[in-house]
């Protein structure tokens, strides 16, 4: 069922909007609607709220988001976060922006010439590794290079497969600088040739153009390395990155000193402008004049003193919560909060399959929760089944206890475990016939009849017809409340037709069938017959095609039995396959393994084929939908 | 035993109830695929418009266990 909503509206004086707002972000109970809804504009001119601050709220929370990133987080300070949270919320808004700001342009300056800094350091490490690496491969070779000066030295790179490359990039390199070059190449790993190349410095763009040009992976040292025996540049190497290394963690020092001293409150800041920014998005729905603001929406009733007292407890009278009177359009706009008892509530994840349903109608979720185990018992019918079901419903509703969708799929197969094992007694089913045929059970014997359901098929086909008609005329009695309280009169005179069709049908057949021989035909067919010319009025001609379609709607209730039967001959099948089996221990996995495929079968197609009977047959009699979910003007979770 | 017209009686009707299934629900999968690719959220829809043919088959299903074992 849904729950009891009140319309209010929240006025008081413009000087306590902001502050009023808050208190409502925090209560979390009040669904906003717009203000003009309810207040027209002959009642009192109102203007809407007006934030020229979310702009700059929005970059402000950018630019702190992009500080935090760079500060290191300082653990051991989350006991004061709250305390400050507390703080600064109710401070003003425009302070807190102010306070942010100032603190930002102070600090944003410094962390940028601290990060560019640190990430020249970095590169510059990389450097020195890679010249490191290339040296120290190249270091055999050291003797063999000329020491001249006016000329330059590059490395290049050059992969083992593309060694046929070198000669031609020798000839190209002797054309470039007219033989003032020398290259000597060797294989300084199994992919890689590395290539020295000594070459007179006036050529030195050309060269590098061409090399450039070529794609070579080329290694150039800088200058200061020049001419320098490898000894002494590797010496350089290391002096240059140990002074690199101290550089980044004196950076990082200041920037750990920065942290302490700005990272907790900056942190608090970016929480709490982000809520404000929450409460902005929503101040198109307020409305206000040069006195006064005014703020509506719903409240669920038993949330509303709740409401009362936090607005109370801020302001006293300065800012008032007046009940609104509701007139039957209000009620068809009030948002929809289901209000199950314990049992029930696992079964609203499945209503979620549908749009939710409109305040003023029947919430489904209670009858689906009555029928939808009733029909999971019927067609999985089995108390080894049930047992299994049970488990593992246990075990995963333990192991995934922070994921809601889960607990609630879990305990409807909880639930759905109980009838499950009663059909299974009822049936004489245990691992489908295995228990019969060990002498623990036997299928029931219910008005002569062996509830067995190979044998007993025309019984369970008439039974799930039956269930079928129950149900679907259930949805037709629902449809005609439904009806009523929307005063639809031609909605109600159809469905109330369709009942009449459909209970003059079933006492015809009873008659003929001989199950009701003290009723003559004719009452039934006087019964059907009066049902017509209703759903003529309330549907039009058009509307007698529609009996057809409720016709079909029953018949698909044999699922019911058709799906429990398919699952009895599978577990039968599993049982004698083990059964032929000479190995023991070869047919009991080999049934177990059959069974499982059947468990997982049965825990899956009947769950969906259950919920279509609701969606499709039952719910098309008199399920509207399109209502409005209940959303409460409240802190929004970050994931 | 039953006969081979009962035989063929009951293989002709889950038969066909399995093509006509089997066809419909290989057209509204694949639109479903498409259309939970761009709106998740109708994920609970798609599943029983998927659902709905499964009629077919079981009534053909009940159709030739009827003929079977009646």
């Amino acid at each position: 069922m849904l729950q009891q909503m009140e319309k209010i509206l929240v006025i008081g004086s413009r000087e306590h909007a902001q502050r009023a707002v808050d208190v409502l972000y925090r209560t979390g109970t009040l669904h906003l609607t717009d203000v003009t809804d309810h207040l027209s504009a002959e009642e009192i001119r109102l203007r809407k709220w007006d934030s020229e601050i979310r702009e700059k709220m929005a970059g402000l929370l950018v630019k702190i988001g992009g500080v935090l990133l760079t500060l290191p987080d300082i653990k051991g300070q989350e006991s004061r976060w709250r305390e400050m949270y507390e703080e600064l919320y109710w401070r003003e808004t425009s302070d807190i922006i102010e306070e942010a700001s100032s603190i930002v342009s102070t600090l944003e300056e410094r962390i940028r010439e601290l990060s560019t800094r640190k990430t020249d350091c970095e590169l510059r490490i990389k450097a020195y590794d890679r010249y490191q690496k290339t040296i120290e491969k190249i270091r055999p070779l050291e003797e063999q290079l000329p020491s001249l000066e006016g000329f330059e030295v590059t490395v290049l790179l050059i992969q083992t497969e593309f060694a046929d490359l070198i000669p031609l990039i020798e000839h190209e390199l002797y054309r470039i600088t007219r033989n003032q070059c020398e290259m000597v190449s060797a294989e300084i790993d199994e992919d890689t040739i590395a290539a020295i190349t000594v070459f007179n410095k006036r050529f030195s763009d050309e060269v590098h153009s061409f090399i450039f040009t070529k794609n070579v992976n080329e290694v150039r040292l800088p200058q200061e390395y020049m001419g320098k025996p490898f000894e002494e540049v590797l010496e350089l190497i290391e002096r240059g990155r140990r002074a690199c290394r101290e550089e980044q963690d004196e950076i990082e020092q200041t920037l750990r000193s920065l942290s302490e001293k700005w990272y907790l409150k900056l942190s608090v800041m970016k929480h709490v402008l982000s809520d404000k920014l929450q409460e902005i998005e929503v101040f198109s729905n307020f409305g206000q004049t040069d006195y006064v603001f005014a703020i509506t929406g719903w409240v669920p009733a038993r949330s509303l003193e709740k409401t009362k007292k936090a607005i109370s407890r801020k302001f006293g009278n300065r800012v008032v919560i007046a009940d609104l009177v509701l007139s039957g359009e209000d009620l068809e706009q009030a948002p929809s909060l289901y209000a199950n008892p314990w049992i029930v509530r696992p079964f609203e994840f499945f209503m979620q399959l549908v749009r939710p349903p409109l305040y003023t109608e029947i919430d489904p979720s209670p009858l689906l929760a009555f029928f939808f185990p009733l029909f999971f018992g019927l067609m999985v019918g089995d108390i080894g089944y049930g047992l299994v079901i049970l488990g593992i419903a246990l075990v995963v509703k333990k192991r995934y206890a922070d994921q809601g969708w889960v607990q609630s799929v879990m305990n409807v197969m909880i639930i759905s475990s109980v009838p499950t094992m009663f059909f299974g007694f009822m049936y004489g089913e245990f691992f489908g016939d295995f228990g019969e045929k060990m002498g623990w059970l036997h299928p029931v014997h219910l008005f002569g009849i062996s509830l067995n359901r190979i044998e007993a098929i025309l019984p369970l086909l008439i039974l799930s017809i039956g269930l079928g008609v129950l149900h679907v005329m259930l949805g037709l009695v629902l449809g005609i409340i439904n009806a009523r309280h929307m005063k639809h009169r031609k909605h109600m005179a159809e469905k109330a037709g369709m009942l009449a069709v459909i209970a003059g049908g079933i006492l015809m057949l009873a008659s003929l069938a001989g199950v009701l021989p003290s009723v003559p035909v004719f009452a039934g067919a006087i019964v059907l017959v009066a049902g017509l010319p209703l759903i003529v009025y309330g549907a039009g001609a058009i509307g007698l095609l529609e009996i057809m379609g409720t016709v079909g709607n029953i018949l698909s209730y044999s699922r019911l039995m058709a799906i429990g039967m398919a699952s009895v001959i599978l577990a039968m099948v599993a049982n004698e396959l083990g059964g032929t089996l000479e190995i023991l221990l070869l047919g009991v996995i080999v049934a177990a393994l059959l069974h499982s495929l059947n468990i997982v079968l049965a825990m899956f197609s009947p769950s969906l084929h259950s919920i279509r009977l609701h969606v499709v047959e039952c719910y098309s009699k008199f399920y509207e939908g399109g209502g409005t979910p209940y959303h409460p003007f409240q802190r929004v979770k970050e994931g | 035993m039953p006969d081979i017209g009962q035989s063929l009686g009951a293989a002709i009707a889950i038969a066909f109830g399995a093509l006509s299934t089997g066809w419909a629900q290989s057209r509204i999968g694949s639109a479903g695929a498409g259309t939970i690719a761009e709106k998740p959220e109708l994920i609970g829809a798609a599943i029983i418009l998927e659902a709905i043919p499964e009629t077919m088959v079981i009534l053909g299903f009940v159709v030739a266990a009827m003929i079977l074992m009646l």
